[in-house]
């Protein structure tokens, strides 16, 4: 093509750009491809960038499906995959990412484990290969899962050096108690030494199957090219021939009352807290004034957490609150620190605002809120990776693919009133989970006014 | 749309590896004021936002003794009040408006990251001139927002035994270049700024001839720059800022630093003096890093986590400064490591570079690593400003990003081992350890 031709192309294009700029707000419509095997893949080319990212989740093949005594099998199975195959071994394969420039993980969630990969186009066939050959062919060698063990163990006593970290396992455990959500993906010290390679290939064998597989690919890549390349790589991988295990997780857990968990932590100069109580389900139709009314409460800078105690009174660098959610159940929690002497000063506060949360938001709160999530949205389906995990989590949970434009329709109709509904119904007033992480000597006195806690040394074993 | 671009620009693929087809210099566009003011312009629709992000030439290394950590401060009140606009009305307008916005402050440079809906370019750009120069400091929201710095300070450093070895290493390896200090400042400073002091320090530095202003995203380009002239036009240029005189003497032998605290696990860093980032020598340092510690492959990792199980995790570096700053090894050592031996294996790690150099092989895989790394920075349009800002304050101009990757493709193997064999020296070293208390010898 001469320079002159090339010049009259870019002028229509141009010309394009502003009636098709809108429409790149939600997600573009993917095309879809079922392999023999039975995995679904969306694919969306986006040439921008000479890049190609590749998302896939297999379902039931998380921590939610681990047996009670081998918490963390899940992730471990994961890490291992990579860890050697038929073809090649532990060394080879990460020299083989690394030659690349790639990126490539596989790793355990809750309901599914997923294995995300990007590189440059030129690069991509390869980084395929490679995921496919651990997705398929691992072969779970003794003394890999020997080094891997050890240094699961190690990092479980080093958490325990930086409260920040330290709090979010205490949770868990307090939260969730025996619910497979509580199980901590990396192992526990009593979790991690019975696991051998048996129960490795048993997990990678009962879980990780095709037909459970959902992936998207997003870049720089022809479909045709595409489609090659997947029917050689993840395409060959072997259906179970077995009827799948189920794979949901069980409901949530209920909370009836308080229950106060203190830490001792004789080093630290400041006290990490986290409270949570029962969310919403993923789906549910309060989503949207539940958003709205958490950006408010503790989900923005100016938020109600944040104002009080960061830039009204300087009492922390940090505090919000957040919503999860699974199709079984939800999760709201709140979380801050402050240093050991204004702990009570600051629950006093969190408390306070928790209380008003029922009474509602301003008219221009409201505006805000919504204006404010609208606004941050575009950007989250910016990257090819972005985009590859929106289809996948949309295709995974069957949310379909104009979910967010029914979500964002659902935000821009949400009302004062019915923002003030959804913070009576997720904000909680008396029945949560309160756990403190801190130096006891300093901040006991400070806790004892909101009830009966349960304190442990940090030295003890386990979360 | 951006992706039917990239058919018809292929020519400069031939004269470069490395030049991005979809984001080229040429996409840039610059316009300085009367005042000083640089501003770069990059239409990219996209996404229906945009980046507009502020960066100033001041750091900690500007700062000196009593009043460390002041560039981060009043990175954190400019978020607190104008004449025009009163304490958090900035962010309380912008969240309005759809916004949402960060800042960062490091040893070289001061960041403010604005994203939101084009809708808002007006108001936005209004309130980043403004902040320019007009800060009220209000001295009971001054107190306020001390808290919030002595709370970070806890959170990242006090809290956390790494971050207290690296400082302690910093402060020992860098003793007359500012850099001695960390970003955050010391505790003591923290507590005793003085109103009057972050004023002068404020007008000394934030002035449009000492900043650059950059634009990504769904904008048009002219209508964009009339903003910026109504906005910025009237702000009077200020002094240029004093240089950073002091030269960091060459260190005279090796130095060791030893703390003993309360921990489960130990932490280990060693560090050795390296150029700055304009100097020749930084690029094969740099491309050596990647080569030493760059993935699960790379030289260090494979010794210290894979066969000697010594190190949890390890990683460092060499970082992008105005002034010589370090090249730093940090590992996570296992509980109950014996440190003399992480020491020891890093040491002859490299010296093995130093006597064999690397391969054209690990040449080539740190090149891969480096021309995705810079495409994988390149997605967004806060990438993408990210990128130009960082370029524009550490090399003097956003141009250099767009050479960056030929001036990797140019090192060869004998310049990295000379850069090796220069730095890795004993005289140039510093090695901190932090033992748990009571444990390990």
């Amino acid at each position: 093509m001469n320079a002159r031709a090339k010049l009259a192309c870019l002028a229509v294009l141009l010309l394009l750009i502003p009636a098709l700029s809108g429409a790149a707000t939600r997600l573009p419509a993917p095309e879809k491809f079922s392999l023999k095997n039975g995995i679904t893949v969306y694919y969306f080319k986006s040439a921008a960038l000479p890049l190609v990212s590749f998302r896939m989740w297999i379902r039931g093949a998380g921590t939610a499906n681990e047996p009670a005594d081998l918490e963390g099998v899940a992730n471990l199975t994961a890490n291992q995959m990579m860890k050697g195959t038929a073809k090649m071994d532990a060394d080879a394969i990460a020299e083989a990412v690394d030659f690349l420039g790639a990126r490539l993980s596989i790793g355990a969630s809750d309901e599914y484990a997923s294995v995300n990969g990007e590189s440059l186009k030129e690069h991509f066939p390869r980084l395929l290969e490679i995921a496919a050959d651990c997705l398929t062919n691992p072969v779970f060698k003794d003394d890999e899962l020997q080094k891997e063990r050890k240094t699961r163990l190690d990092s479980l006593k080093a958490v325990k050096d930086n409260p920040g970290s330290a709090v979010r396992y205490y949770f868990a455990k307090a939260y969730y108690g025996s619910h497979p959500l509580g199980h901590l993906a990396n192992g526990t010290e009593i979790s991690l030494p019975k696991m051998t390679t048996a129960d490795l290939k048993s997990f990678h064998q009962k879980y990780y199957r095709p037909e459970r597989g959902v992936a998207a690919v997003v870049g720089d890549i022809e479909k045709q090219a595409l489609l090659d390349l997947l029917n050689k790589t993840i395409g060959l991988w072997k259906p179970a021939g077995s009827a799948a295990p189920a794979a949901a997780l069980p409901p949530l857990p209920k909370r009836a009352g308080k229950k106060l968990i203190l830490i001792d932590k004789p080093d630290a100069t400041q006290a990490y807290w986290i409270l949570g109580a029962p969310g919403y389900p993923l789906g549910d139709a309060i989503t949207p004034q539940a958003v709205v009314m958490n950006t408010l409460f503790g989900g923005r800078f100016t938020s109600w957490l944040s104002t009080e105690l960061r830039i009204k009174r300087g009492l922390t660098y940090g505090a919000s609150s957040s919503f999860q959610t699974w199709p079984a159940g939800g999760l709201f929690t709140a979380s801050s620190y402050t240093k050991n002497d204004k702990i009570g000063e600051m629950l006093d506060l969190v408390f306070d605002l928790m209380n008003k949360a029922k009474t509602g938001f301003t008219a221009e709160e409201i505006e805000s809120s919504r204006n404010y999530i609208l606004g941050q949205f575009p950007p989250t389906l910016e990257t090819n990776a972005s985009k590859a995990t929106a289809y996948v989590r949309l295709m995974f949970y069957n949310l379909g693919f104009d979910y967010y434009d029914k979500y964002l329709a659902g935000i821009q109709a949400v009302t004062g009133a019915s923002a003030k509904d959804a913070a009576a119904k997720l904000i909680p007033q008396t029945d949560y989970v309160l756990v403190v992480v801190g130096k006891s000597a300093e901040i006991k006195k400070q806790l004892e006014k909101y009830g009966t806690w349960t304190e442990r040394k940090i030295t003890d074993p386990g979360f | 749309m951006r992706k039917k671009l990239f058919l018809f620009v292929p020519v400069i693929l031939v004269c470069s590896a490395f030049v991005s087809a979809a984001f080229r210099k040429e996409d840039v566009k610059v316009h300085k004021l009367d005042n000083g003011l640089k501003v770069l312009f990059v239409e990219d629709h996209g996404i229906p936002n945009v980046a507009l992000y502020t960066f100033f030439r001041v750091g900690s290394r500007n700062e000196r003794p009593g009043l460390t950590g002041v560039s981060h401060f009043i990175e954190h009140m400019m978020f607190n009040g104008t004449q025009k606009f009163g304490p958090g009305e900035f962010d309380r307008k912008m969240e309005f408006a759809g916004g949402a916005n960060n800042a960062f402050t490091s040893d070289d440079m001061t960041g403010y990251t604005d994203w939101f809906p084009a809708a808002a370019l007006e108001p936005m750009i209004e309130m980043e001139a403004d902040r320019m120069q007009s800060l009220l400091l209000d001295p009971k929201v001054l107190e306020s927002e001390r808290g919030v710095i002595a709370s970070e300070r806890r959170m990242s450093v006090e809290n956390n035994n790494d971050a207290i070895l690296a400082e302690n290493v910093r402060a020992t390896a860098i003793m007359a270049h500012p850099y001695h200090w960390d970003v955050i400042g010391w505790m003591s400073d923290i507590l005793s700024w003085k109103r009057e002091d972050v004023l002068a320090y404020y007008r000394t530095y934030y002035a449009p001839n000492n900043a650059v202003l950059i634009l990504v995203g769904d904008f048009d380009g002219p209508k964009a720059l009339d903003l910026i002239k109504k906005y910025y036009t009237g702000i009077l240029p200020g002094l240029p800022p004093p240089a950073v005189a002091t030269v960091e003497p060459p260190q005279m032998g090796p130095k060791d630093v030893l703390i003993r605290k309360e921990a489960q696990a130990p932490s280990f860093e060693m560090v050795f003096h390296a150029p700055n980032c304009t100097s020749p020598e930084f690029f094969p340092l740099s491309l050596l890093d990647l080569v030493l510690l760059n993935g699960q492959s790379s030289r260090l990792y494979k010794r210290l986590v894979r066969e000697e199980q010594l190190a949890l995790n390890v990683g460092g570096g060499t970082q992008e400064s105005i002034d010589p700053l370090l090249f730093t090894i940090s590992a996570k050592p296992r509980p109950g490591t014996d440190l003399a031996k992480l020491e020891a294996v890093i040491l002859e790690e490299l010296d093995k570079v130093k006597t064999q150099g690397i391969t054209e092989s690990e040449r080539q895989k740190a090149l891969n690593a480096i021309k995705s790394g810079f495409y994988f920075g390149l997605q967004s349009i806060n990438g993408k400003a990210t990128q130009l800002g960082q370029a524009e304050i550490l090399y003097g101009s956003f141009e250099n990003l767009f050479t960056q990757m030929d001036q990797y493709a140019a090192v060869t193997l004998a310049q990295v081992q000379e850069a090796a064999k220069k730095y890795f020296t004993e005289n140039n070293r510093t090695v901190g350890k932090l033992i748990p208390q009571g444990g390990v010898k």
